[in-house]
Order: structure tokens, then C-alpha cells, then sequence
């Protein structure tokens, strides 16, 4: 579902090449909800941005639903991007001044559809992250649990195939992120595969899988089972 | 995808909406000095009588001495004497018709002792004149061949004289006084909208001729040129006299200050009419006359024009300021547009990354500054309309009793195609300066800001 073969990414400046990736191998399947953890500039961030379609990459391959992304034109990475994909940062990054209904409605608009589904398919999204009373709202009158949900159905109303998530709980207390943690299990359990960014332990634990980034390494544990899968490079 | 794209751009001009009422000035303002000025140049430019610029042909032969300077500049070039003018008039060219226009200066008095008298800037001519220039009446009509023969005592005036006269009613038929001749009133004109006065070569705007009476007439009755007066060597010290109290005298002298038009079907029949021209040098060759080289020339009135044009073209400094003054304002813009849109990258960000690509984007933006560009040409049309509202009653200030706000506003008004121009001008622009400030920010990589919010 989500393979990455060998990939590494470099920053460049002038005077340093920072290699945020290194040799990356992994293999994430469908349904799975993964946790990246590791400690701060270990390259989670970038992991997921390269995950997301948000930044290129120097070497290796990237399948994507089966898709090799290398090579793909600006079109034709953006297309994928909003059909296979949703985000949910940690800052919300809603629009301030739209409504939800019209946060909701950015990617939708995006992938072409037309008013009545779009319509539906915003509904349905709000309905199911409990915020579908206050479609008309603008993102300043929710508090930040709220606005984490208003995220959280922007990223499912186009029933994307993969939930990315940077560190989602970051910003909420305990309440809020252990209600949006909820709501991430309900999404992955109708079969959206999740991969989660967290410095939540306790957080991390609750996803089948963990993969651990030390210094651009990745590192594979699978939760459910205790086993570590050390895939070094 | 158009909609969404106005939807947006629509709420990012109100949004910060102090940036887009700069940018909306900063070009209006460009646009309103640019049109203004570009307006008169193409207004002052327009070729008159359009619709005949082909077939109306202005005759030049040049029998100046000798040594006399070199031509440089056709429309500057010396006219016909009498003589010349008559003969070409009269012999058999293949010219439709033919007039001759020169001018002089009389006093126009009414017979109503409470009118003052005035004087007119007249135009002698011939009764083609006014069927050859479409000149339109508001009363009456030209006078006859027959008055042109026998050198009828008749005038026919203009709309603005009419009503110094006559207080605007109908005159024809009334009697008045030029200098001290009695003479008949046989038409008023209407509104003329010559554009510029190509008859009389000064392509003016800023002097109207009053008053139009026959050659015949002003010859017999020893009515003055009063112009210019382009005399041979032989005739030259006498051009005193000529102007003031010989004109039978000045009509048999080797002084040129006749013009010569003649309406002639096609351009074979006008290098037919050369070929007689030409023929008619060479036999007055034969009598001692025209000793330069030949220097004859039919040309149209659309040449003419377009030469006058060329003459002035580079005369108005205004004309060169303007765009320079626009291209400031567009730096302007170009700022202005980067300030807006470079706070806009956490947006473009978030789009990118739900989907929308760097063409998507590209078309949202452009939808954002031809907006701008929209109403900065609808501000600079209104600014360009007060602007030549401006220049126009300047021109009117500068110009002499004759000359109203009326007669002057074709000189000065916009028309469809001068607006399309502005907004041409304006969203084009805008287009091209926005496409730098819109490349930087769809360039931004979105993940750069995605996490930083």
C-alpha cells in the first residue's frame, strides 16, 4: 500500500548537506495505523512530508497504491495527493475566515466534484467528528479540540486511503487529545490507514505499529506482536 | 473551477483590504494619466472624413526659385499660387471636383446695432468644398456654382457665429456685413466633427474658421489673405502690397497660398491626375515658370494625415512621461502584490498539500489580479474622464473666443475603443506584473510552512 524502497532525502545549502533520510525501507499496508516516534530533528516531519507528497526525494522509489511516484509531474502529484491522502497537522491549519463547511469543502473542490456531493460528502464528515450542527461556525468560534476535528474531516471527506498526521494531539490537553485519539482509532477502524506522528509514548502505543526515526533511521517495531523489526540500512 | 477561483479571489481583495485599494490606485492612477493622454494623441490623430481619406487627394507642385531650400517635410510643403490652382481647376484632369481653400480675416457685422461686430477667421473656398468634406448644415445650404461664377455676395456660417449673430435661429436669408459689403446668409453649419482641421494643413483644433465665403467673391471685392505668403523672388517685395490692397495683383503673382483638393475615384485615376500635373509643369516650364526640379505631388488624405501625424508625433513630452509615469505605478503594484500574496503562503501551503496543484493555483491568482486589474481600469477610466475634462477646458482657456467647451469635447472624449484600450491596458498589465509575485508563491514548497503555523 505504502512502500518505500531505499529513499533518502537530503537538505542542501551552501554550506552543509543535512541528510534528513537515510535509506529508507519500509512497507506500510493497508489498513494499518502506525506511529512515527523519535526524538526532536530525527527526521519524523520530513518522513511524513515525503509520505505526504510534500517534499521530493534524491534517491529510492516510492509506491504509492502501487504508483511509482518518482517522476510524477507537479498535476499528477497534487491529483494523488488529494485523492490517496488527508493531513491533520497540529496547528489545525483551518482557513480562519471560511466556515467549516467551507474548510471541509478545500479538497473537495479540488478533486471536482460536483455541489450535491460535495455537500454530502462535508455533511457526512462533520457529522462523523460530532460538528455537523455548526457547519456555519468559523473556526475562531471552536475551541482547539473542535478545530482538530474540523481538520480531521477536511482530511476524511475525500475518503482518502491514507490519514497523515503530524503530532495531531500536540496543541490539546489531555481531554481533548484523548478524544481526538479516539476519533483517529474510529477512522482507522473503517479502514483508513493511518500514519500518525506523536511524542506521546502513551499515544504511540495505541497504534498497531511504531516506527521509531533516530538521525534519519528508521527503525520498525510492530506493537501488537512485541517484536522489534530492526530494518537498519 | 472558475467560480470557486472568483470566490477566492473576490475574499482576497477584502481581504486586507487597505493593499487592494493601493494596488487598485497605484494602477487606476497609471491608467488615468496614460489614457488621458493617450486619448487627445488618439483623438488628435483620428483621421478625418475616414470614409473619403482615399479619395480625396491634396495637388502640390513646387515653382519656388532655384536656390530655394530643399523639401524635408511633404505637409510643410509650399502650396499653389492662384493662377496654378485655376488652371488645374479648369483643365481636364480625371478629379471628380475640385476646391481651393485659403484664408482671411474679416469683420462680421449684424445688422442689429446691440451685436457687436467681430472678426472671423474666414475660409474662401468654392461650393464643392462643402460637398467634398461632407460638411454638415444646420440651416440652408451651400451656395451655387452660379454664385462661385459670378461672385455672389453670399456667406455661409458657422454654427457659433450664427449665434453671435442671429442669437442661434434660423438665419438664411438674412443680410449682414462683411467689412463693409453687404452680403446674403445661405446656410449655418451643424456640429462639424472634423476632428482636426486637415483642410486648411494646420490639423488644428485650437482655432475654428467662422465664416466661409467664395473666392470669386473675395477676390472681386479685394477681401485680404491673410497668411503666409510664399512669394518668388520677383514678387516678394510687393507682398505688402498683396496683402493689404492688391489681391488682383497677388492672384497673377508667383505667390503660393492656395490650397488644392481634388476628389478623385482611384488611385489609377490619381496617378492619371499626376501625369497631368506633371504634363501641366512641364508646359508652364516651357513659359519661364518652375525652374526647380519636379516636385509634384497627389496625395491622399490619408497620407497627408499620416505624415502630419508623423510631423507631430514626437512633439509631446506627455506622451513619453505618461508611460514612464505608468510603468512607476505598475513597480508599485508589483510590491504591493508580493506584500499581499507573500502573506498568503501558510494558504497556498494548505492548498497544495489538500490537493490543489501549481497551475490551479497559478489560475486562482491570475483570476485575483485580473480582478485588480478590472477595477484599476474602471478607476483609471473615471480618472482619465476627469483628466481630459481637465485638458479640454485648458485648451479652451488657451484658445480664442471662437472655441467652446462644444466644439472642443470630440478632441476630448473617450470612445469604446479607447475604454477597451484602458482595460486592455490595465488587467494586461496587471497580468504581467502579477505573474512574478504569483510564481514566488505557488514556489513556495509547502511543507516549509505547514508545520511552522
Amino acid at each position: 500500500m505504502l512502500k518505500m524502497q531505499s529513499v533518502s532525502k537530503i537538505f542542501r545549502t551552501e554550506l552543509i548537506e543535512t541528510h534528513a533520510l537515510r535509506d529508507v525501507n519500509l512497507h506500510i499496508k493497508k489498513g494499518e495505523f502506525v506511529s512515527i516516534t523519535g526524538p526532536s530533528g530525527s527526521g519524523k516531519t520530513t518522513f511524513l512530508n515525503l509520505a505526504g507528497l510534500l517534499e521530493t526525494f534524491e534517491e529510492g522509489d516510492y509506491f504509492l497504491d502501487g504508483v511509482n511516484v518518482r517522476g510524477m509531474n507537479d498535476n499528477q502529484i497534487s491529483a494523488m495527493r488529494n485523492e490517496k491522502i488527508g493531513f491533520v497537522f497540529q496547528s489545525f491549519n483551518l482557513i480562519p475566515d471560511l466556515p467549516l463547511f467551507d474548510n471541509v469543502d478545500v479538497p473537495l473542490r479540488y478533486r471536482g466534484f460536483n455541489r450535491k456531493e460535495r455537500k454530502e460528502r462535508i455533511e457526512h464528515a462533520l457529522d462523523i467528528v460530532g460538528l455537523s450542527a455548526r457547519m456555519q461556525h468559523l473556526p475562531t468560534q471552536l475551541s482547539g479540540g473542535q478545530q482538530q476535528r474540523v481538520a480531521i474531516a477536511r482530511a476524511i471527506a475525500g475518503e482518502p486511503a491514507f490519514l497523515l498526521a503530524d503530532e495531531p494531539t500536540g496543541n490539546l490537553d489531555s481531554m481533548m487529545a484523548q478524544s481526538v485519539m479516539e476519533l483517529l482509532e474510529k477512522i482507522n477502524n473503517d479502514g483508513t490507514t493511518i500514519i500518525m506522528v506523536t511524542h506521546d509514548d502513551q499515544l504511540a502505543k495505541r497504534a498497531g505499529r511504531n516506527i521509531q526515526i533516530f538521525d534519519g533511521q528508521v527503525s520498525d517495531i510492530n506493537l501488537d506482536s512485541s517484536d522489534v523489526l530492526v530494518k537498519r540500512a | 473551477m472558475f467560480s470557486y477561483n472568483l470566490q477566492l479571489a473576490l475574499r482576497s481583495l477584502k481581504q486586507r483590504v487597505q493593499l487592494t485599494i493601493l494596488m487598485i490606485l497605484a494602477i487606476s492612477i497609471g491608467i488615468g494619466l496614460l489614457i488621458t493622454v493617450q486619448t487627445m494623441a488618439y483623438q488628435n490623430e483620428k483621421m478625418p472624413l475616414a470614409h473619403k481619406a482615399d479619395s480625396i487627394y491634396f495637388v502640390q507642385a513646387d515653382n519656388r526659385e532655384l536656390g530655394a531650400d530643399p523639401i524635408v517635410s511633404q505637409p510643410r510643403m509650399i502650396y499653389l499660387t492662384h493662377r496654378d490652382a485655376r488652371n488645374l481647376m479648369t483643365g481636364d484632369t480625371p478629379a471628380k471636383a475640385h476646391t481651393t481653400v485659403w484664408k482671411t480675416d474679416i469683420i462680421l457685422n449684424s445688422l442689429d446695432q446691440n451685436i457687436r461686430p467681430f472678426r472671423s477667421r474666414t475660409a474662401v473656398t468654392n461650393h464643392s468644398f462643402f460637398s467634398m468634406f461632407d460638411v454638415p448644415f444646420l440651416y440652408g445650404s451651400p451656395w451655387d456654382n452660379e454664385s462661385d461664377n459670378n461672385g455672389a455676395p453670399v456667406i455661409v456660417l458657422t454654427k457659433e457665429s450664427n449665434e453671435l449673430l442671429f442669437g442661434g435661429e434660423n438665419s438664411v436669408g438674412k443680410q449682414l456685413r462683411v467689412n463693409d459689403l453687404s452680403v446674403t446668409v445661405v446656410g449655418v453649419l451643424n456640429d462639424w466633427d472634423l476632428g482636426r482641421r486637415f483642410y486648411d494643413e494646420s490639423y488644428s483644433t485650437s482655432r475654428h474658421d467662422t465664416a466661409f465665403i467664395s473666392d470669386t467673391f473675395a477676390i472681386n471685392n479685394n477681401i485680404m489673405r491673410n497668411e503666409r505668403l510664399s512669394c518668388l523672388p520677383q514678387d516678394s517685395s510687393k507682398r505688402g502690397i498683396y496683402r493689404t490692397n492688391d489681391v488682383q495683383g497677388l492672384i497673377n503673382s508667383e505667390c503660393s497660398f492656395v490650397r488644392l483638393w481634388a476628389q478623385i475615384d482611384s488611385a489609377s485615376k490619381a496617378a492619371e491626375y499626376e501625369g497631368y500635373l506633371e504634363q501641366y509643369v512641364m508646359t508652364q516650364k516651357s513659359l519661364g515658370r518652375f525652374p526647380r526640379e519636379m516636385n509634384n505631388y497627389v496625395t491622399s488624405l490619408y497620407t497627408m494625415v499620416t505624415l502630419a501625424n508623423e510631423l507631430r508625433g514626437g512633439r509631446d513630452p506627455l506622451k513619453y512621461i505618461a508611460p514612464l509615469f505608468f510603468f512607476v505605478c505598475l513597480l508599485n503594484a508589483i510590491g504591493l502584490l508580493l506584500a499581499k500574496f507573500m502573506r498568503k503562503s501558510n494558504e497556498v501551503s494548505l492548498r497544495r498539500a489538500l490537493g490543489a496543484s501549481k497551475s490551479t493555483l497559478m489560475g486562482q491568482y491570475l483570476l485575483e489580479v485580473m480582478l485588480i486589474g478590472f477595477m484599476g481600469g474602471i478607476l483609471g477610466c473615471v480618472f482619465a474622464y476627469f483628466g481630459l475634462q481637465g485638458m479640454m477646458r485648458v485648451n479652451v482657456y488657451q484658445s480664442d473666443y471662437t472655441v467652446t467647451l462644444d466644439s472642443l469635447r470630440h478632441a476630448f472624449a473617450m470612445d469604446w475603443i479607447m475604454i477597451g484600450k484602458a482595460f486592455g491596458i490595465a488587467i494586461g498589465s496587471t497580468i504581467v506584473v502579477g505573474l512574478y509575485p504569483i510564481w514566488r508563491i505557488i514556489n513556495i514548497p509547502p511543507a516549509s510552512q505547514l508545520k511552522s503555523q
